[in-house]
């Protein structure tokens, strides 16, 4: 049985990932496939690898080949929008296409794929819960979700070309937890939070654990196609910022995507404002899929992981309910 | 769903004092479920007292006087009265079982003396397992879906939930859209449909859309076109029952006399009605007419003989809707026939 190599180690997901499995199969089944080396503390094999270089395709058939790998996760995708679009775009679309060409080349069995369930894009018109077959239709302006769009479309042609190599990919919900630091934490971290006045739209959000454990069910049945991760239960967007303690602000929505614009051109905001319509309408995905075909239903439901993220990050909110700071 | 409509799985056993299995591991299990139930008992009493929370909370910010202008106290003071009118999860469409119990009482006030509703068999809705009630749309706001789910609620002894399907100007109109959502209502596609169905659940529909819930006054009664049969499929493919439902005396409680589209299309309404008191009145224009409403629920008409591969159909998925809409109408007309008055029926 060949190794499993692992891309974007330095991630959240990915770091935890590798962990896992080091810990599951032991420090010289996996391979860390980064810029950045994996923990010191951590056993590991490690291959410091740029997926945006211009050979990286042949530097990593190379590598492939030389470590016998016959499964690649793939996790190195930006969890934050960022203002230098045409990097993210090198590493998010024209890195995965590098990397599933080599993975094809080199006769790798199994390619995991990240992916998140903003690709589905949140709109009006959308059900109340999306199925693995929905056609993938986010905001086109919207950079940040584009390239992941493209990195995913890769990922579906090579599996059609390469019927020998499964791809899955597992689109994740939110993630939410102890340890997650995101652009939506760091919003949730603030005392005021605007909101759209006159929505409140059902949101997810995954608890960590729950991502792990799906990646590793996916791991071992290597099913190929798309699937949704999510947590048992959505919760509306008003309930998740009282239960956070936080001071709502209702605003007006044709403001609010100009405010977003201008602080996201000026340097100040988290997210530019095409994002604002993960705020205002559904993208709450199904999870039927992972159920029956892997077996993996979430333990946790979207106020576990709020609950679990504020006892982290909160500790003293959390606890607290009855004093008065006066 | 009060406590006391719930019984203890193993009161009588307990009573009887001999423990039928004898075993150590039987008085386990049992004292466990008694546990687990003690546990959720407290947790309904606790949720029941959410209101006094929030009055506690006030008043320990009060008494801290001034010092007390600080963020954590507002965010505590919000957070403590949003949950005492809305619970801390959800159902997976969003019905919030706490806020539709705070809103109810002005739904009840409607259903018993505004408009004092008289339902007319009940009985024909199923007791358990999947139902799709269809029913005529009309009102300009969708009171009538309320009411239908009031009715289930209240008069049919399974005291089931009916979940309506909003159309999309509802759905997704700001403001009511939330409201909608709590409430227990989901936005009408046949996704959502069948996966109501799917669980077993009873849904109500209107499959005239727009064209029912927005026709002008004297165009009342007159059933506007079926969709394309969509809630035909939706029943063909689940095999849930059809239960046609025929809703008088909401015509009248906005009657439209004109229309002005051009008010209405540049903030996405399909139309803008304009009625004796909206928008003369201002914000009093919402307030509905009080006139005498009656509800009658037709014999169901079963779908599974069909088969789910019928919906693929198209002839037979229009003459079942066609056998639908005659249906309810001759159920309107037929009542119309016996009213003697719009206010008093």
């Amino acid at each position: 049985m060949g190794r499993i190599a692992v891309t974007g180690t330095a991630s959240f997901v990915g770091s935890r990932l590798l962990r896992r499995l080091v810990e599951a199969r032991g420090g010289d089944a996996v391979v860390a496939l980064d810029v950045a080396s994996p923990p010191a503390a951590l056993p590991v094999r490690h291959r410091a690898h740029d997926l945006t270089e211009p050979a990286s395709d042949q530097r990593l058939l190379d590598a492939f080949r030389e470590e016998d790998v016959d499964t690649v996760v793939h996790t190195a995708f930006f969890t934050n929008p960022r203002r230098d679009a045409a990097y993210s775009h090198e590493l998010e679309s024209i890195g995965t296409l590098g990397l599933l060409a080599a993975a094809a080349a080199a006769g790798v069995g199994h390619v995991l794929v990240r992916s998140f369930t903003f690709v589905y894009g949140a709109r009006g018109q959308n059900p109340n819960f999306l199925t693995e077959e929905r056609p993938l239709q986010p905001n086109p302006s919207l950079a940040w979700v584009r390239d992941k769009l493209e990195a995913e479309q890769h990922a579906a042609a090579f599996a059609r070309r390469y019927p020998s190599m499964k791809v899955t990919v597992l689109r994740f919900a939110p993630l939410l937890g102890p340890g997650v630091r995101t652009f939506y934490t760091r919003i949730l971290d603030r005392r005021v939070i605007p909101v759209l006045m006159g929505y409140d739209p059902l949101v997810q959000l995954l608890h960590p654990d729950d991502a792990l454990a799906a990646a590793e069910a996916v791991l071992e049945a290597a099913p190929g196609g798309a699937f949704n991760v999510v947590p048992s239960r959505p919760i509306p967007l008003a309930s998740a910022l009282h239960l956070a303690g936080k001071v709502p602000v209702p605003v007006p929505h044709p403001l609010a995507y100009v405010g977003a614009d201008l602080l996201w051109a000026s340097g100040l905001g988290e997210a530019p404002g095409a994002l604002v319509d993960y705020a205002r309408y559904l993208f709450v995905a199904d999870g039927e899929k992972a159920r029956r075909e892997l077996g993996f239903t979430a333990r946790r439901s979207s106020r576990d992981a709020l609950v679990a993220y504020l006892g982290y990050r909160h500790p003293a909110a959390a606890g607290r309910r009855e004093e008065v700071h006066a | 769903m009060s406590p006391s409509a719930r019984v203890l799985p193993m009161r009588g056993r307990t009573r009887a004092g001999a423990p039928s299995g004898g075993s150590e591991e039987a008085l386990r299990d049992r004292l466990r479920a008694l546990e687990e139930e003690i546990a959720r008992l407290r947790g309904e009493a606790q949720a029941r007292t959410g209101g006094e929370g929030a009055l506690v909370a006030l008043a320990r910010v009060l008494q801290a006087g001034r010092g007390a202008a600080r963020w954590e106290n507002v965010a505590r003071l919000m957070g403590a009265f949003y949950f005492a009118r809305h619970s801390e999860e959800v159902d997976e469409f969003g019905f919030d079982p706490r806020f539709t119990e705070a809103v109810r009482p002005l739904f009840e006030f409607l259903y018993t003396v505004w408009w004092r509703v008289e339902t007319v068999g009940i009985e024909n809705v199923p007791g358990d397992g999947p139902g799709l009630v269809v029913a005529n749309h009309s009102g300009v706001l969708p009171w009538d879906g309320v009411m239908i789910n009031l009715a289930v609620r209240h008069e049919h002894p399974a005291r089931r939930e009916c979940r309506m399907l909003a159309l999309d100007m509802f759905a997704l109109l700001p403001f009511l859209a939330p409201l909608l959502a709590r409430t227990g209502a989901v936005r009408a596609s046949q996704e959502n449909g069948e996966r109501l169905l799917r669980k077993g659940e009873l849904v109500g529909v209107f499959p005239e859309g727009v064209k029912g819930v927005g026709k002008r006054y004297r165009h009342r009664y007159r059933l506007a076109r079926f969709g394309r049969g969509g809630f035909v499929r939706l029943a063909l493919r689940t095999g849930a029952p059809i239960v046609p439902c025929a809703v008088v005396g909401a015509e009248e409680i906005h009657p439209v006399v004109a229309k002005a589209d051009w008010v209405g299309r540049p903030l996405g309404l399909p139309y803008f009605p304009i009625t004796p008191t909206f928008p003369l009145l201002g914000p009093l224009g919402v307030v509905p007419l009080p006139s005498k409403w009656s509800l009658d629920f037709g014999d169901p008409m079963p779908m599974d003989v069909h088969g789910p591969e019928g919906a693929d159909d198209p002839i037979l998925v229009n003459r079942l809707s066609e056998q639908v809409r005659s249906t309810v109408q001759r159920m309107i007309d037929g009542r119309l026939a016996r009213r003697r008055s719009v206010w008093f029926g």
